[in-house]
């Protein structure tokens, strides 16, 4: 096992941190997926409204190869399929029925994998509807089914506030995990499974999958600064990943031949009346995880952690890949003499606030705390990025459109952990700028 | 505070597009959100953001300098009354301090502010914070007898010409204060050195009775001539190490105390505003040079290699240049390695002026300057090597 430690990063300290108690949910009475949240997917939907649907059936497919397919999570009936601007497929909510059908899949033992051949295994994923958890680094599309990647990426913890821990959804499951591996070692030679040095799994069976024992500030955990800490030739760039709960999916699926449905997920904030880890369903509302005796009036609800997530509305679903909940305070009151505050509650990146000494979780709310001014190259965004990009560079390269030199400084290697935009003392949406101008890159290289 | 909210929100129609004041939007900006940090919020991306900005950015700066802006007045006070020959108390020194400076400080940010509002109104972008720093600094690094039209003048080029054409704050390529003293020193070099310069007489009755009683102790120690020793001359004329350390002597008005300049140091690089690399390079440069220099001491060669570099540390603007003027971000390059560069190579530059250039006594704006016009090219240059190492990704 080898031992890792990311030094550039940065934890928020935010208060509103969960407890450690893991509670089931009740079945609620609708589910949903989100196509417009999943990346550079063109959907196309093979179901319409009041069609009857069990856990399993196709509800929609990805235009750019109709193979890689999205099921159901749920039994019943399709409700209401919400369009956006340019009718962009945003929701397709099923309406639950209270005795779920489910579809049946091929149910494999471990030695078969063993012995299948990849294509076949790799058919059975995607019939599974479950290929498009594997995402091909950099960009983090659905990785291409004939692609032999130099790498899978297993990462199981993820310290960007509020996720769920490794050994939560880990608990019982060694032996699930364990036949997981052996699907994505039929997929790629080398197979990284990363965990959290602090982490409190000490079972010895399940620690000997480990590969890398991971340590430091947020996003150490994310598989691109692990791919980027330990790649040794630039094909490595092209590894793919996957979460601990993604994988788990698969391997049930493989094992069991039913559809999975189960997903735990934190839901925690300042704001949050109870902050804990829910055990639902994917595609589970909202509003069933987080009740609107909660404040979430005052509050931004952020679905994916607080850094690199997405508002969702209070009616809304929590998407596919989301394991975090987050209820903010919205922020956006003025303040008097801001500037002039000795500031011991205010969480700052820098030591230019009181709160250097405070070593208590501090609230944080929606607010920009400042205005946007033209960048004056104090480097905090340098300090922080995990993967050694020169944001504040970059950021001018690509204003200018010099892509070639936003390339040669690592673009791509970025991992929109949002570090760079959070630290930035010009308030400039450095993450934004980085992100648009990768995603603009993939596309026209599509 | 609510009221005051109240008086924002009834006047803001008149800002705003199509009101009787629309031009004048960036100063009502400024004025409103000096009070009242704005409410926005995060759209999308990191949904939580920093509470370091810029305004608190600067406010650590000007924080910084206060102590030698207060030094400088009491210095330029005593120094004023000490003149005359008659005793000196705190507060009249401080009286007359405020007298001098007071004027000059007003008239920096009067007339900075002016050009700042002209040009936010016309670009139509915010009065930066970055001006209230540019607007302080200016008066300290002036002499003290400069006339108030002079100091109209000085800081008109640099807010202007230093920064305002290339596009405000962030996009200036030059230190705007100094850009405003180096136009100052060209234009009027009667008015910016010499030895009669540096103690305001006018209004106190005296006159400086020879040259030497007026002279700031690198006018001294370049004066001295082949065979003579810097460091006994400057003790002869009353200007220990320890006197030069605190700063209660003639010269700009407040760059004489290294003691207080270095409380802003410490100000600047424990809150980390100011590049702690860049201060430490200039001193290393500063005394590499000296030291070399040293080796070379001896008969034939200017009294200033055998001086002990210690002393160009204390004496004249190095302490105040190297600490406020050189590690304004903007001007200095972005990469950690460079800033070594450009810390060293300020040093070694002042120390080169100060000694083998005997038109200009004082180096420290100058190396200042010159190396703001090269730090885009360090940062080129470290920012390649280090691409070299990297494993593309493409």
């Amino acid at each position: 096992m080898i031992s890792l430690t990311i030094k550039k990063g940065y934890n928020l300290n935010v208060s509103g941190q969960p407890s450690s108690e893991v509670s089931d949910l009740k079945k609620p009475d609708r589910v949903a997926l989100l196509p417009g949240r999943i990346l550079f997917i063109k959907p196309k939907l093979l179901v319409k409204e009041g069609d009857e649907v069990n856990i399993g059936t196709p509800l929609f497919f990805d235009k750019r190869d109709d193979r890689i397919q999205f099921l159901s999570p749920g039994g019943g009936t399709v409700q209401k399929i919400h369009f956006g601007p340019r009718r962009v497929i945003q929701e397709i909510v099923i309406h639950l029925s209270d005795k779920e059908k489910k579809e049946s899949f091929i149910a494999f033992s471990e030695n078969q994998i063993n012995a299948m051949d990849r294509t076949d295994l790799v058919k059975a994923i995607l019939n599974g509807g479950l290929w498009h958890v594997l995402k091909a680094l950099p960009f983090r599309d659905t990785a291409a089914p004939e692609t032999i990647p130099p790498a899978i990426w297993v990462c199981l913890d993820n310290n960007e506030p509020f996720h769920p821990a490794s050994h939560m959804y880990l608990d019982g499951k060694t032996g699930l995990f364990r036949f997981g591996l052996a699907v994505l070692k039929r997929l790629s030679e080398s197979v990284c499974v990363s965990v959290a040095t602090e982490s409190p799994i000490s079972d010895d069976k399940f620690m000997e999958m480990v590969t890398h024992q991971v340590s430091g500030p947020y996003p150490a955990h994310d598989p691109g600064v692990l791919v980027y800490h330990t790649k040794t030739h630039q094909l490595d760039n092209r590894s793919w990943s996957v979460t601990g709960q993604d994988l788990l999916l698969i391997a049930e699926l493989l094992k069991t031949g039913v559809y999975p449905i189960e997903r735990l997920i934190t839901v925690a904030g300042s704001l949050a009346h109870k902050k804990y880890t829910a055990r639902t369903r994917i595609g589970a509302p909202v509003a069933g995880l987080m009740p609107s005796e909660d404040h979430v009036a005052q509050a931004r609800i952020v679905a994916g952690g607080v850094l690199s997530g997405y508002t969702v509305s209070h009616d809304s679903y929590v998407g596919f890949y989301e394991t975090a909940l987050t209820a903010l305070p919205k922020g956006g009151e003025k303040e008097f003499l801001g500037f002039a505050r000795p500031g011991i509650k205010k969480h700052s990146y820098s030591r230019t606030f009181l709160s250097v000494f405070n070593r208590k979780p501090l609230d944080m709310d929606c607010g920009m705390h400042g205005e946007e001014r033209a960048c004056v190259n104090c480097s905090s965004c340098a300090n922080v990025c995990p993967v050694d990009i020169l944001p504040q560079f970059t950021m001018k390269a690509i204003h200018a459109g010099e892509v070639e030199e936003a390339l040669d400084h690592g673009l791509l290697d970025c991992v929109t952990c949002g570090l760079c935009s959070y630290v930035c003392p010009s308030k400039i949406e450095l993450s934004t700028i980085l992100e648009n101008a990768k995603r603009d890159y993939y596309k026209e290289s599509m | 505070m609510k009221a005051l909210n109240t008086i924002f929100d009834s006047l803001r129609k008149y800002f705003e597009a199509g009101g009787r004041l629309e031009k004048l939007k960036p100063l009502f900006d400024a004025t409103e959100t000096f009070f009242f940090i704005p409410g926005d919020v995060t759209k999308e991306g990191p949904h939580i953001r920093d509470s370091l900005d810029l305004k608190r950015y600067m406010s650590i700066v000007i924080i910084a300098i206060l102590p030698t802006f207060f030094w400088g007045i009491y210095n330029t006070g005593y120094q004023s009354i000490a003149s005359t020959g008659s005793h000196v108390s705190f507060l009249t020194a401080i009286f007359k301090g405020l007298e001098i400076v007071l004027p000059m400080v007003i008239v920096s940010y009067g007339v900075g502010f002016f050009w700042e509002t002209i040009f936010a109104s016309v670009r139509k972008h915010n009065i930066s914070e970055g001006f209230l720093v540019t607007g302080l600094l200016f008066p300290l690094i002036l002499p003290p007898t400069i006339s108030l039209w002079q100091v109209a003048l000085g800081i008109s080029f640099g807010v202007v010409i230093g920064k305002e054409i290339f596009g405000g704050t962030g996009k200036n390529f030059m230190n705007p204060a100094l850009t405003g003293r180096a136009f100052l020193f060209f234009s009027y070099p009667v008015s910016m050195s010499g030895d009669s310069i540096w103690t305001v007489t006018k209004g106190t009755g005296a006159h400086v009775v020879d040259a030497i009683s007026g002279a700031t102790p690198l006018s001294l120690s370049a004066l001295s001539g082949p065979g003579m020793d810097i460091s006994s001359s400057l003790t002869h004329a009353g200007y220990s190490m320890m006197k030069l350390f605190t700063g209660l002597y003639p010269g700009c008005v407040g760059e004489t105390s290294t003691l207080l300049c270095l409380v802003g140091a410490v100000i600047l690089v424990v809150t980390g505003v100011a590049n702690y690399r860049i201060i430490l390079g200039g001193v290393m440069g500063l005394l590499g040079i000296g030291l070399l220099l040293n080796l070379f001491a001896g008969d034939g060669h200017s009294p200033w290699f055998s001086l002990n570099p210690v002393y160009h540390l204390v004496m004249g603007g190095f302490a105040f240049g190297i600490i406020y003027m050189a590690t304004d971000p903007v001007s200095a390059p972005g990469m950690n390695s460079s800033r070594w560069i450009y810390g060293i190579l300020i040093g070694a530059l002042t120390m080169a002026i100060r000694v083998f250039n005997p038109a200009y006594p004082e180096g420290v704006m100058l190396a200042i300057l010159f190396m703001n016009l090269l730090s885009p090219v360090i940062d080129h240059f470290v920012v390649d090597f280090r691409l070299t190492k990297r494993m593309p990704n493409v």
